[in-house]
């Protein structure tokens, strides 16, 4: 703006009536008609922190993960009730020797909409738990092991909807022994120790 | 207890970026104090100045505006005086439609998927209108901006009584038309190929109704501008 000025002062400009021109200029350069504003995408949808699991060896275990939907939106369950809806699921990815169990996802909540009026659509919103099964191997070196996978899901809201994205996931688990099995007591040798 | 909560994909908007100013040949005497009153033709250094103290401001407002979050990477902004960009896609049919064939014709382009729900809402309406408004001039085309199947699309939009041509879409495409964020999204493009409504989301009918309307009373543009080049000016990154 100082150059500006001291240009426009050279000029023998009076300063006030030629900034005039910039507010002119700035409302010209940003007077073309603007089309619909584009809707700013969903806040996506998060997964709270998993505690850290205990996990047996040659056991399955269960761990819940929370999820949580934006306000003002709704995912696919699941099972939707159409074959072209994209269904919300978990994929992962766990290490060497542990299994992953059974993937148990909550029924959806039976839902119309003001695109919908007429049929139920089968969403998430708010919370929701999906419960993932681990199942370490005997052959697993006790300790701790991440799992990580990802929740592919595809949000709406009222009017739109919106492309489908991914949102890792990961937790913990500590992988223990079994417990020692309970052998028949052989025969002790009667030593006696002094 | 180390989760990662996950975020899903930021995007940017786009900005304009605007043409620079022609390098000044002003010489140095020009910028002396001079009592006589000031220069006012394209090269005066006040004009110049003012130029660039606008592209300036464009391209600040521009950086801004990239940078908010949520905004798509690349794709171009469009405004109503934006010729529709043009391009070729392959339809369900196979063949291939170019945007500036319709040139003449009022466009409504549709950009949906199959797993909109909103966008089978206003499939029914797309049909309606193009059945009542075909005649005189109006031409609907769908861009189906979906993972599925061309098989699927079809049987999709078979199901639904479409009467008009399915495209399947592309990124670049809907790049192009500003990263389509949200489904349903269409534009209506006037005889002229000139951008004059857009319409995100899903609407009444009669607002639909309305905007093609408009588009309908548009009138075609002369040889000249319809050689025109699309006045899209690529995103800043």
């Amino acid at each position: 703006m100082g150059t500006l000025r001291d240009t426009l002062s050279r000029h023998g400009q009076s300063g006030g009536a030629t900034l005039l021109l910039y507010p002119m200029l700035v409302a010209l350069a940003s007077g073309i008609p603007a089309l619909a504003q584009v809707p700013p995408p969903p806040p996506p949808v998060t997964v709270a922190a998993v505690p850290l699991t205990t996990a047996q060896r040659a056991q399955q275990t269960m761990v819940s993960l929370n999820f949580r939907v934006p306000r003002g939106y709704h995912i696919n369950s699941n099972t939707p009730k159409s074959e072209f809806l994209i269904p919300t699921a978990l994929k992962m990815d766990l290490p060497t020797d542990i299994i992953l169990g059974k993937i148990e996802y909550p029924a959806g909540e039976e839902m119309t909409f003001p695109f919908s009026p007429d049929e139920k659509l089968s969403v998430y919103a708010g919370d929701f738990t999906v419960s993932v099964g681990v199942h370490p191997l005997h052959s697993v070196v006790p300790g701790k092991y991440v799992m990580r996978g990802v929740l592919r899901y595809q949000a709406c809201d009222d009017a739109a909807c919106y492309p489908p994205r991914t949102l890792p996931v990961s937790f913990e688990v500590k992988v223990v022994k079994e417990p020692a099995t309970h052998h028949a007591n052989p025969a002790q040798s009667p030593h006696v120790h002094n | 207890m180390e989760t990662s909560p996950g975020t899903g994909q930021n995007s940017q908007d786009a900005g304009e970026s605007p043409r620079p100013p022609e390098p000044s040949r002003t010489s140095p005497e020009t910028l002396s104090p001079d009592p006589k009153p000031p220069n006012l033709s394209p090269r005066s250094p006040l004009v110049l100045v003012v130029v660039a103290f606008v592209v300036a401001l464009m391209l600040y407002f521009g950086y801004h505006q990239a940078r908010r979050p949520g905004a798509s990477a690349a794709p171009a902004r469009l405004t109503q005086l934006s010729l529709a960009p043009d391009f070729s896609l392959e339809s369900l049919d196979g063949k291939t439609m170019r945007l500036s064939d319709l040139r003449g014709k009022a466009v409504l382009l549709n950009f949906w998927a199959t797993w909109c729900g909103p966008c089978k809402i206003e499939m029914p309406w797309f049909v309606e209108l193009q059945t009542q408004y075909g005649s005189q001039g109006l031409q609907i085309v769908g861009v189906a901006m979906d993972d599925a199947s061309k098989e699927d699309i079809g049987k999709f939009a078979k199901d639904m009584g479409v009467n008009y041509p399915i495209l399947i879409g592309k990124e670049s495409v809907g790049d192009q038309y500003g990263g389509v964020p949200a489904l349903p999204e269409s534009f209506l493009i006037g005889r002229d190929g000139k951008i004059v409504d857009k319409i995100i989301g899903l609407r009444g009918k009669a607002e639909i109704e309305d905007a093609v309307k408009k588009a309908l009373n548009t009138h075609p543009a002369s040889s000249q501008a319809s050689a025109a080049r699309p006045e899209i000016v690529p995103a800043p990154r």
